[in-house]
């Protein structure tokens, strides 16, 4: 089978001792903010972005990998012990983890979040080593039209999918995509809408504009909330669950599982929206669903499932598309960008060692991420009682010196200034910053997309639809917008 | 008074304001046609789908009422953006340590109370961190003190 060959290609490269410790090294870190309740996956793949760009492309890749699901393990934490998300992946977490742990089951309620999602991790591994593969090498025959459509339905439906406003999340994306045009045109060589700023020739840059948006945005707003006394509830004395517990959970796991899976491959999909789902699944099938919100263990099990399946399966798009699903997946194309890799289905055949790399370590990163959150629960629980203020300027300082490290430019450190402050506004106006990111990513590949399109086509722009998988993609595109707006619209008619 | 418009208009005049400023950056660039695309094609387009996004959520927020504002806060807001700056306008005027110091100071007068040993400490502790980490370990090359350059 070739799919094994491949895989044990990927446990190669991913085995070496230098890329074991950066998969733990992401493992370590992304636990580290998924308990940390102000510090996301998506500010902290920004920030360690410049400290990766001194390491070889597919370490790089293994590490930030290791951030976002090794964030989903962490959260759970927090979720359980303290009633707060580490991130929003475990918002319904709390619902019944944190109920567990007030009738003294905080250990169960760890364990089963630990091995559920240790059960998606290998799941959904497994699931990207044979899915990718296949849907890539359809992705290889598109053209430009393809692929301008393509991308023009993985941005829609990533906000399609997401929370707010849709109108908001739509101006997002083409506010990203003109911010995505400043700097020298590749094509023509002209400076576009510099302001006469050399520094602006390369384009804003990627590092500043997401840091600026994600994590020194976070800080302004954690800072103006009053600190949260965080009370772990509890003392943890037995960890593993009883066989009650894991009756009850193993089917949850499982749906969970597939669940995520799924809801992961879609655009705006990943972590969140798989445990929303899952919770939600959970208790429509349950046979007491009363007993939701009151501790039930498969409460915990499916979302924590579900959000660590999706967490990875969200891979898949970027990998085998080169479409990034949401904000972090996002910076992750952005990071093989700036190691010369152009995310596609030509990855899998032009890097396979990158590829089934990243892909293998996820195997090795969950396993790791058990040993990290079980057996050293304790010393998780004791980083909750660190306050805020020691820890904020921290952040910044890694964000300073690591947008100056980019280019050796101050510059940069202006431009994170400027987009610490819009993100700001952002969160305050209700306006989604992940679609502006998304759209600032794809913004040169459309235009390049559109623009090749044409000149195929000798300047006619029914290229678009009439060749038939760009039109059926725009028709999805069509179809999601109007599912959204066709409600809004009757309802306001009703008034 | 709350005004009813909200954010909705605010966001709303803010995007054609940028859509305008964007087409007026791209005023001088050469169009071309559909099949020869100049730079200028593509960011005019896009600037016309802004404008019209910009006016869709005005006139929701006219019409039906968006949601209120919100207050900002403003020390946090302006003592972090003023910390950063004061680290890109320091770095290579002053050094690694002096800015870092910088940075602390301000962000920690954006923030909560805490006592002015412990901001010292922290500044401190991070000017450390930070140049043994960067500089040491990883190599960069900024400079460090006021007086060695």
């Amino acid at each position: 089978m070739e799919v094994f060959a491949n895989f044990g290609l990927g446990l190669a490269v991913a085995g070496t001792a230098e890329n074991l410790f950066y998969c733990f090294l992401g493992a370590l870190i992304g636990t580290l903010v998924g308990v940390l309740p102000g510090l996301g996956p998506v500010a902290t793949v920004a920030m360690l972005l410049p400290v990766t760009f001194h390491l070889p492309a597919i370490s790089a890749l293994i590490m930030l990998a290791g951030i976002y699901y090794g964030a989903q393990y962490g959260a759970s934490t927090t979720a359980i012990l303290v009633n707060l998300p580490g991130e929003n992946s475990s918002v319904v977490t709390c619902l019944d983890g944190y109920q567990m742990a007030r009738q003294g089951r905080a250990g169960p309620a760890l364990a089963v979040a630990a091995l559920g999602s240790l059960f998606a991790g290998i799941a959904a591994t497994f699931f990207i080593a044979l899915f990718a593969p296949p849907l890539a090498e359809i992705a290889l025959m598109f053209g430009p039209a393809e692929y301008f459509s393509l991308m023009l339905l993985g941005l829609v439906a990533a906000v399609v999918l997401a929370q707010g406003s849709l109108l908001k999340a739509l101006a997002m994306i083409v506010l990203g995509l003109l911010l995505s045009l400043v700097g020298v045109d590749v094509n023509s060589g002209v400076a576009r809408m510099t302001v006469g700023l050399v520094p602006l020739n390369d384009g804003i840059g990627f590092v500043p504009l997401a840091m600026g948006l994600f994590a020194v945005a976070e800080v302004i707003r954690n800072l103006e909330r009053p600190e949260h006394r965080l009370l772990p509830q509890g003392r943890i004395t037995h960890l593993w669950p009883s066989w009650d517990d894991f009756r009850r959970s193993a089917p949850a796991v499982l749906r969970g599982t597939s669940l995520g899976t799924v809801l992961g491959l879609l655009p705006g999909g990943g972590a969140m929206l798989s445990s929303f789902a899952a919770y939600t699944l959970e208790k429509k099938l349950s046979r007491e669903p009363s007993r939701f919100g009151q501790g039930a263990v498969e409460g915990v099990a499916a979302p924590e499932s579900a959000n660590n399946a999706g967490a990875q399966t969200s891979f898949i798009p970027l990998l085998t598309l080169g479409i990034p699903a949401n904000a972090v997946i996002a910076l992750m194309a952005g990071a093989m960008m700036i190691h010369g890799v152009q995310p596609g289905p030509q990855v899998m055949t032009s890097n396979p060692d990158l590829f089934w790399g990243v892909i293998a370590s996820m195997l090795i990163g969950n396993c790791m991420l058990v040993v990290i959150n079980l057996p050293l629960i304790g010393l998780w629980v004791r980083l909750l009682h660190v306050p805020y203020r020691l820890f904020y300027p921290f952040l910044l300082a890694i964000c300073c010196i690591g947008v100056y490290s980019l280019n050796n430019s101050t510059f940069d450190v202006f431009v994170l200034v400027a987009f610490g402050a819009l993100g700001y506004a952002f969160l305050k106006w209700g306006c989604e910053p992940a679609p502006l990111l998304l759209a600032f990513v794809l913004g040169p590949l459309m235009e390049e997309n559109v623009r090749r399109a044409l000149v195929f086509s000798r300047g006619d722009a029914s290229t678009f639809v009439a060749r038939p998988i760009s039109l059926g993609l725009l028709l999805l595109t069509l179809v999601l917008v109007l599912a959204i707006v066709l409600p809004a619209v009757r309802r306001a008619r009703a008034n | 008074m709350r005004w009813r418009g909200g954010t909705d208009v605010i966001v709303g005049a803010l995007l054609i304001a940028v859509a305008a400023a964007g087409y007026w950056l791209a005023a001088d660039l050469r169009i071309g046609t559909a099949m020869r695309m100049g730079p200028g094609y593509f960011p005019r387009l896009v600037c016309w789908v802004l404008a019209g996004f910009g006016l869709l959520l005005a006139a929701r927020g006219l019409l039906a009422g968006g949601p209120p504002l919100e207050t900002w806060a403003v020390r946090p807001l302006l003592l972090v953006s003023a910390a950063i700056a004061a680290f890109g306008l320091l770095l290579e005027r002053l050094g690694l340590v002096v800015a870092v110091l910088a940075l602390v100071a301000l962000s920690r007068a954006g923030g909560r109370e805490g006592r002015p040993v412990e901001a010292a400490l922290l500044a401190i502790g991070l000017a450390v961190f930070c140049v043994s980490l960067f500089v040491w370990l990883l190599g960069m090359t900024p400079p460090v003190w006021p007086w060695r350059r």
